[in-house]
């Protein structure tokens, strides 16, 4: 079964149109990026997913459950972590993890509260009023709450945003040990290393989603550049961004012994989602 | 049941981890308190300080009650807790009821501080009954004041736009509900106006039993709007606070 089925789902703000006919399907266990600039839809999309807005048509199901029809069950299966900390600052971590840990009802609240204040590497800190913690830290505590009650589905908004490499390194280890548990996650992000991890990803542009595939397929959208000199003379070459076009590319030039060098510039990710994005605007 | 209780115990737990907040919610009406009375110990022998005294602490009550909640819960909703909870199953009623029963600690302990300094520095003598009454009234003008707070939030973004209601409810309130003048001097509509604060009720009992000699049923019927005005202002809440955008 899939953990989450959207068909057609749309938002209109007045005029505004935030979400225009998404459709997607995410598969149990998978680690999914929501890939898009700065107002391309994605904490939209996941609000619709989590129940925190009704869509303005279309239906999204979450472990084939209604958000908003069946959000007392679906509430306790899934977990969210906003894009903000949304904690309260007066109070330690381990009274935030509590109290939306104990809003599910959690049985052995105070064992699961600990180990999830283990996981997210902030025991020490655990008793400290959260007003006193860093950024990265408080993205800590945020993705604490979401986790306590053990959800089947996580929604992650952006939860790397403005956080250190490290600890971004370290969130992903923890992401990809949830999911190795057999819990979904459902990230959003706009940074191109951090879809690189996800099992698959969606890009979304001003609302409408223009690629859903893996990776690496997506990569293999974009284009190489060949560069090959000889003689110190260069001959440049464009191919596309799969491996076989790059060995078919090459294959003419096998050992010959007057070529010097050879250089290969693939198209990151990030410029392949520019220019899908581009191709869409223009198109 | 169990959802509200964790929403009282986490905003009393709030209220406790932050000592200067919960120190100058209650110093704050007894200090004005006390400059009323260095302001009335000017005034003529024959000025009726008992007309005054009590509904001035029973106001002060009103507006920091009112005030305090309304700010709490804007600040709910700009943080994104108010949100987070919603999606973590919480109900707007389960918020609502467990805010109410949070902030009513605070409500009672302003309610008794700010009597007991009035009584006590205008030496005012009352009867024990008298004295309970004048306790309940403001206990249930504090939880009245609690609701509106809860009302007015769902209408303010931020924490600056719960300041425009305070001309807006509060400062009628205080013209209109007789604390001031007697409401029979004013003019029809706004006479009629003032029955729409919930201090014109509470100062409708309090100018009642602090009379020598009153009887429950005098003022039964201003208590019973006092209750029924937290009902209402509970409902109209629970309408206004959205769970979905």
């Amino acid at each position: 079964m899939n953990a989450i089925e959207v068909s057609g789902l749309t938002k209109k703000y007045g005029k505004v149109e935030a979400l225009g006919g998404a459709d997607l399907s995410v598969r149990e266990g998978e680690v999914f990026g929501l890939v898009g600039p700065n107002g391309a839809g994605k904490t939209t999309l996941i609000k619709g997913l989590v129940g925190a807005l009704r869509p303005s048509s279309g239906e999204a199901r979450v472990m084939g459950l209604n958000p908003l029809e069946d959000r007392a069950e679906l509430r306790r299966r899934i977990g969210y972590m906003p894009q903000p900390p949304a904690l309260y600052e007066d109070l330690s971590a381990r009274g935030n993890v509590g109290f939306f840990g104990a809003a599910h009802g959690t049985r052995g609240l105070r064992k699961k509260v600990d180990e999830v204040l283990d996981l997210t590497d902030l025991s020490e800190r655990a008793n400290d009023p959260v007003h006193t913690l860093s950024g990265g830290m408080k993205r800590r505590v945020s993705l604490a709450c979401a986790l306590v009650h053990r959800p089947e589905v996580i929604f992650l908004d952006e939860p790397t945003a403005a956080v250190d490499p490290q600890l971004r390194s370290r969130l992903w280890k923890t992401f990809r040990e949830l999911a190795r548990g057999g819990a979904t996650l459902f990230i959003s992000t706009h940074l191109m290393d951090e879809a690189m991890l996800c099992d698959r990803i969606t890009i979304l542009r001003k609302g409408t989603i223009i690629a859903t595939d893996t990776p690496r397929s997506i990569l293999e959208r974009g284009r190489t550049h060949l560069v090959v000199k000889r003689d110190g003379a260069e001959e440049e070459k464009t191919i596309g961004g799969r491996p076989d076009d790059l060995a078919a590319a090459l294959r003419p030039y096998s050992l010959q012994p007057d070529i010097t060098a050879i250089e290969v510039e693939t198209d990151s990710l990030e410029t392949v989602v520019l220019s899908l994005i581009e191709k869409e605007e223009v198109g | 049941m169990r959802r509200m209780l964790i929403v009282a115990g986490r905003v009393v737990r709030q209220l406790l981890r932050n000592p200067r907040f919960l120190v100058l919610s209650v110093a704050a009406p007894l200090v004005i308190v006390y400059l009323l009375k260095i302001f009335f110990d000017t005034m003529p022998v024959t000025f009726d300080v008992a007309r005054y005294a009590v509904p001035v602490a029973a106001f002060l009550v009103h507006f920091l009650a009112f005030l305090l909640c309304a700010i709490a819960l804007v600040q709910e909703r700009t943080a994104g807790t108010m949100e987070r909870m919603f999606i973590n199953g919480f109900r707007r009623t389960e918020i609502i009821a467990g805010y109410v029963l949070g902030f009513l600690g605070l409500a009672t302990f302003q309610a008794v501080a700010g009597l007991s300094e009035a009584i006590w520095l205008f030496e005012l003598d009352y009867d024990e009954e008298t004295l309970a009454t004048l306790f309940v009234v403001v206990w249930l003008l504090a939880i009245a004041s609690v609701m509106l707070g809860i009302f007015v939030s769902t209408f303010a973004r931020h924490e600056g736009q719960v300041f425009p209601f305070i001309p807006l409810i509060i400062l009628p309130s205080v013209f209109l509900s007789g604390l001031l003048v007697d409401v029979d001097e004013l003019p029809g509509w706004a006479e009629w106006l003032g029955h729409a604060f919930p201090l014109f009720w509470a100062n409708d009992v309090i100018q009642e039993v602090i009379q020598s000699s009153w009887k429950l049923e005098d003022v039964q019927t201003s208590l019973a709007v006092l209750v029924g005005y937290s009902v209402a202002l509970l409902l109209l809440a629970s309408l206004t606070l959205r769970e979905v955008e």
